[in-house]
């Protein structure tokens, strides 16, 4: 009788087999499909990605020119950043911020609640010894940047050179950015603009913060931000401006030559602009 | 009876006529500067929201500025001058933009931000070579079949 009974161990151990093997070849056939699936739109894709960086539009048109073009745009090579020597910086002097505002075309209205400040001219004083300080602060273009992590839409963004930016295509004016940056580096369009600059477009109801002068950084040629230059023209040179990613370019080796620190270094947000002499 | 009949027919007449004859179809465009375009005409009109987000895009995020379809590039080739050779806002009343967005009722948010006048000339400077050469490269564009 026993020989006759099916033992019902063996009896899973055949159901379970026989699931497995029906669950190989059903992953197989997934795996083939899938492969297939991804090669297919790779093949299709790949024409587009190659013919034109980015604007697949162009392509569309059959614009040759612009297939001949090289792929250019940000890249994560580089980090952009901003080193600023405060024992060069002297009190009083506005230069950066003039030099800011000539090239974004912000306008002056003489209501420091509403104005736009991308660059704050601060003067230090301690309280004990009387030494003083004078320092500008911009926005620090954060690698975590706060404000990033808390906009609504995805407006504030982090390119992939590093620069902290306002898409204000998508910026809805909410300012929760505002509050979040600890350095109070970005401001809100509070009245109409008129007469923008082509290289700068603001307007009513977005927030905006220093730029880096994307525009000039794109551009290859004029490399150096506006407020940099404005320093230097003043005879300053307080501002340097290079790559943080290339340890050979002058900012970097200023950096290690003074050891130059962040602003609230404790909120570990590692900022892209550092400062000497504080 | 047979009058009336008669005068209604003749004004039904004439008014046909006053209509096909005073036919300006759609709004009157100003022409833009140039030869063509950077891209024909029909195609522009359907597109050019698209192909400028698009740009907007490439250029905000990508950081890519040298594309065809930039608002600068719109606003220098279609933007009129006024007696005294000042530029008029594009999107004035009777310009390039508003002429075809009023005849559509469709309004325009691009120049609460934009500069809906190319930028005063600064001689030397690094822009106006730029551009310069974006100018090159959009005939370039133009000359292609």
């Amino acid at each position: 009788m026993s020989d006759l009974a099916p033992d019902p161990v063996s009896c899973m151990d055949a159901d379970f087999e026989h699931n497995t093997k029906a669950n190989a070849a059903r992953r197989r056939f997934l795996q083939r499909i899938g492969v297939m699936g991804v090669s297919a739109l790779t093949a299709s894709s790949l024409p587009m990605n190659v013919s034109r960086g980015g604007s697949l539009l162009a392509a569309d048109i059959g614009s040759s020119a612009a297939s001949d073009e090289p792929v250019s745009g940000v890249s994560s090579e580089r980090r952009w950043g901003l080193l600023i020597d405060t024992s060069k910086c002297s009190a009083g002097c506005d230069a950066c911020v003039r030099g800011c505002h000539e090239e974004h075309g912000i306008g002056v209205s003489g209501n420091d609640h509403t104005d736009a400040q991308w660059i704050r001219k601060i003067d230090l004083e301690d309280n004990d010894s009387g030494e003083t300080m004078s320092l500008p602060v911009m926005c620090q273009h954060c690698e975590t940047a706060p404000c990033v992590d808390v906009c609504p839409t995805g407006a504030s963004f982090k390119r992939a050179d590093g620069v902290v930016l306002v898409n204000k295509h998508t910026c809805i004016g909410c300012r929760y950015c505002m509050l979040a940056c600890p350095y109070k580096a970005r401001s809100y369009i509070h009245e109409p603009v008129t007469d923008q600059l082509s290289r700068a477009p603001r307007g009513k109801g977005t927030v905006e913060s220093c730029t880096l002068c994307v525009h000039r950084i794109d551009d290859g040629q004029n490399l150096q931000p506006a407020c940099a230059v404005a320093c230097r023209k003043d005879a300053h040179s307080a501002i340097v401006f290079g790559d943080l990613n290339n340890p050979d370019s002058e900012i970097s080796k200023s950096i290690r030559e003074h050891d130059a620190k962040q602003v609230r270094a404790d909120l570990q947000l590692n900022t892209a602009v550092r400062y000497t002499g504080l | 009876m047979t009058n009336t009949i008669k005068f209604v027919l003749l004004l039904l007449g004439l008014s046909f006529t006053w209509v096909s004859l005073s036919g300006e179809r759609g709004p009157v465009i100003p022409q833009g500067k140039g030869e063509v375009c950077v891209a024909d005409t029909d195609f522009m009109r359907r597109n050019h929201m698209d192909l400028l987000v698009h740009q907007g895009d490439d250029t905000v995020i990508r950081g890519l500025r040298e594309g065809p379809f930039s608002m600068a590039d719109c606003v220098d080739c279609h933007v009129r001058h006024d007696d005294q050779g000042k530029p008029i806002r594009i999107d004035a009343e009777g310009e390039f933009c508003s002429t075809c967005h009023e005849y559509v009722a469709v309004s325009i948010d691009c120049f609460t931000c934009h500069a809906a006048v190319p930028d005063a000339k600064e001689p030397g400077s690094a822009h106006n070579n730029d551009h310069e050469s974006d100018k090159n490269h959009r005939h370039r564009l133009a000359e292609q079949p």
